[in-house]
């Protein structure tokens, strides 16, 4: 199963049940694996237009209580930027794939990471935040599937998927481990039809004295919560470590492979990939930094979640980068190249 | 003096779409293209919205287009142009240039009926001085044959499959000539590559109005459509004698039927060479091929019809 199956299976084992896209490669596997899937569960598959409609689709099927779900490849990322804004100003659930091609305009459509400026730091107009996961292999893609509906419903906020062309178009093994429903609040706010109850209300536009703003505050107070509880990253061969290098999706990959190899030659060499993006693993990050220690960001962009990673280390350590832009790939033995450079020679960029 | 349009005259104009590039063999687009620009008598600025004309004729730093062109992002052909043509214009208000230059925009049915149609749209009304033509091949070709809003009813594409519970595309498609008519624009026309000389005419035709033009050409995709290699034209000719594709224009509210079938064939010719349609000849689907032909034929009585009462509207000419 390819990858993009695989993220769309795993939406029907979560019980996504209305998904809305629009043709771009390297995603098309989602809606075409949907477009057959979905009227065998009794669910909506609908091919909108133009990725603007399919995300106000999903506006509409969330706002009815429904798991919704849409999917596209970075350009169509940029054109549902408005109603990600309005979703998550809405508070309203969505499960939203990126499977990021290389930019910017039309760029290519080979994998990329360039759009985690887009995912993390708002994307649309207006302060939001999106939950962002970065899978990193087909198990991943599957099991964060899942939890990322979970995950859009426990906050009412939309999370994304934070994919890339070679994560979707892969196969490789995984357990297709069930899907367990936790417990979660019923959908009180949805639009459901309110005879014998009050009108509920959807919106975004919070035109009265000071609304808007406390709107914000609970917005930011919702994401402040995701901060204390919803980071995830893994750590490897990092306790003794010299050298930490960070990285997430695709490039971690890569970089798992150019580690390995280091450490079974003796070098002192981690590996550290957070899985969400946003929260960011900032104080994991901060804790393993100090004076003995450097990191090396690596990243299939010209140099975006470095940024975070020196806010994170702040200081205390010294941050370099390593990344291929939009058009290119590295490979484990460029990365090995550079990484023994560095490492050996300590070099400072 | 205009060159003739007849082959041997035109063998001699130059090619401005050039060979060598990627498009698929036996595809119908490049000799649509081919057709528009040979036709034109002036020089010629293209726009072409994403798809499989685009990433084809302009791999890396090649491009198989003999003229200026530019391409923006999929749903804006219209738009892009509009801005190049407005400063056009404005160059020659200025005084900076003289040339009598042809704006035409080429774009497919995704990136026209779909995506794009709000630029489309905008456009036209705004009055811009070009010609806008979609190469109709009835799906999202260029990202692997997903259904659009041109993609015929019944058709099997890899968005609405044929399969037990839903029979391929149960949609009609959008009459988009006729939407584009309804704009009151001066020229809408709709041509097929297996009429060339209807064709070129009606680029000429189109040229030679001043003001916001469409034609919607039919280009067959053997990927798409499942079809032998070698029956672009002979499908877009079937097309035409089956009415499923009417090849007519609009100028100015008047309504021409260019060529009228001496015989209209059962629209099951056009759809039996195509693979995305053979569910449809089984057993338990009949119906479709009913609705289908239904379809087709009220759309051409309709015309027909819209053909005699706008002939009547028409000025008496001198």
């Amino acid at each position: 199963m390819k990858g993009n199956n695989a993220i769309a299976e795993a939406a029907i084992q979560a019980e996504c049940r209305f998904y809305a896209g629009y043709p771009i490669t390297p995603q098309n596997e989602i809606p075409e694996y949907m477009s057959w899937r979905m009227p065998e569960v009794g669910g909506t598959f609908i091919q909108a237009e133009s990725e603007i409609s399919a995300i106000n689709m999903v506006y509409g099927a969330s706002a009815c209580g429904a798991r919704a779900m849409t999917s596209s490849s970075s350009p169509g990322i940029s054109l549902k930027q408005e109603g990600i804004s309005f979703l998550a100003g809405a508070e309203l659930p969505a499960v939203i794939v990126n499977m990021q091609r290389g930019g910017p305009g039309l760029g290519n459509i080979s994998a990329s990471q360039a759009d985690y400026f887009q995912a993390v730091k708002g994307g649309g107009h207006g302060d939001y935040k999106l939950l962002v996961y970065a899978p990193y292999n087909l198990q991943e893609l599957w099991d964060l599937t899942m939890l990322a509906f979970d995950k859009t419903d426990e906050y009412r906020n939309p999370v994304m998927i934070l994919g890339d062309a070679i994560l979707g178009q892969m196969m490789e093994p995984f357990v297709r481990s069930p899907y367990v429903k936790p417990d979660l609040p019923e959908k009180t706010w949805a639009l459901t039809g309110c005879e014998g109850r009050k009108p509920n209300v959807i919106k975004s536009l919070f035109m009265g004295e000071g609304e808007l703003e406390q709107r914000n505050y609970m917005l930011q107070a919702k994401y402040q919560k995701m901060k204390g509880t919803e980071v995830r990253f893994q750590a490897y061969f990092i306790d003794d470590a010299e050298l930490i290098v960070v990285a997430f999706g695709i490039a971690a990959r890569i970089a798992a492979s150019a580690v390995r190899r280091l450490r079974n030659e003796g070098h002192k060499i981690g590996l550290f990939r957070p899985i969400t993006l946003f929260p960011f693993p900032e104080r994991a990050i901060n804790e393993q930094s100090g004076e003995n220690r450097r990191f090396i960001t690596v990243e299939l962009n010209a140099g975006q979640m470095v940024e975070d990673v020196r806010l994170a280390v702040n200081g205390k350590s010294e941050v370099l980068f390593y990344g291929r832009p939009g058009g290119a790939m590295m490979t484990p033995e460029d990365l090995y190249e550079k990484l023994l450079q560095v490492y050996l020679f300590k070099l400072t960029q | 003096m205009a060159t003739p349009l007849n082959l041997k005259e035109l063998s001699k104009k130059e090619v401005l779409l050039t060979g060598g590039h990627r498009m698929c063999s036996g595809c119908g687009a490049p000799p649509v293209v081919k057709m528009v620009l040979l036709a034109s008598e002036y020089p010629v600025v293209a726009s072409n919205a994403t798809g499989c004309l685009e990433v084809s004729t302009c791999i890396s730093d090649y491009t198989a287009w003999k003229i200026p062109w530019i391409h923006n992002a999929f749903e804006n052909a219209a738009a892009t142009l509009s801005g190049v043509e407005t400063m056009y214009r404005s160059l020659k208000k200025q005084g900076k240039i003289d040339k009598e230059i042809k704006f035409i925009a080429f774009c497919g049915d995704g990136g026209t009926y779909d995506i794009g149609f709000q630029s489309l749209s905008g456009a036209m009304e705004r009055g811009h001085d070009m010609l806008y033509v979609c190469y109709d091949n009835g799906a999202y070709m260029n990202t692997g044959i997903q259904r659009s809003s041109a993609t015929p009813f019944g058709a099997d594409t890899t968005t609405c499959p044929a399969g037990s519970a839903v029979p391929g595309k149960l949609q009609q498609r959008k009459d988009l000539t006729k939407i584009m008519a309804a704009h009151g624009i001066p020229y809408v026309a709709q041509a097929s590559p297996s009429h060339w000389s209807d064709l070129m005419k009606k680029v000429r035709r189109a040229l030679e109005i001043k003001g916001p033009k469409f034609m919607n050409i039919i280009a067959p995709c053997n990927r798409g459509w499942r079809s032998r290699t070698d029956d672009a034209i002979l499908l877009s000719r079937i097309a035409v004698e089956t009415c499923y594709w009417p090849i007519y224009e609009i100028e100015n509210g008047v309504l021409r039927v260019t060529s009228k079938p001496k015989e209209k064939k059962p629209l099951t010719e056009f759809l039996k060479p195509q693979g995305r349609f053979k569910h449809m000849f089984a057993p338990e689907n009949e119906w479709m091929l009913k609705v289908a032909q239904e379809e087709i034929d009220k759309n051409w009585e309709r015309l027909l019809k819209e053909e005699a009462f706008t002939a009547q509207q028409e000025p008496a000419k001198e």
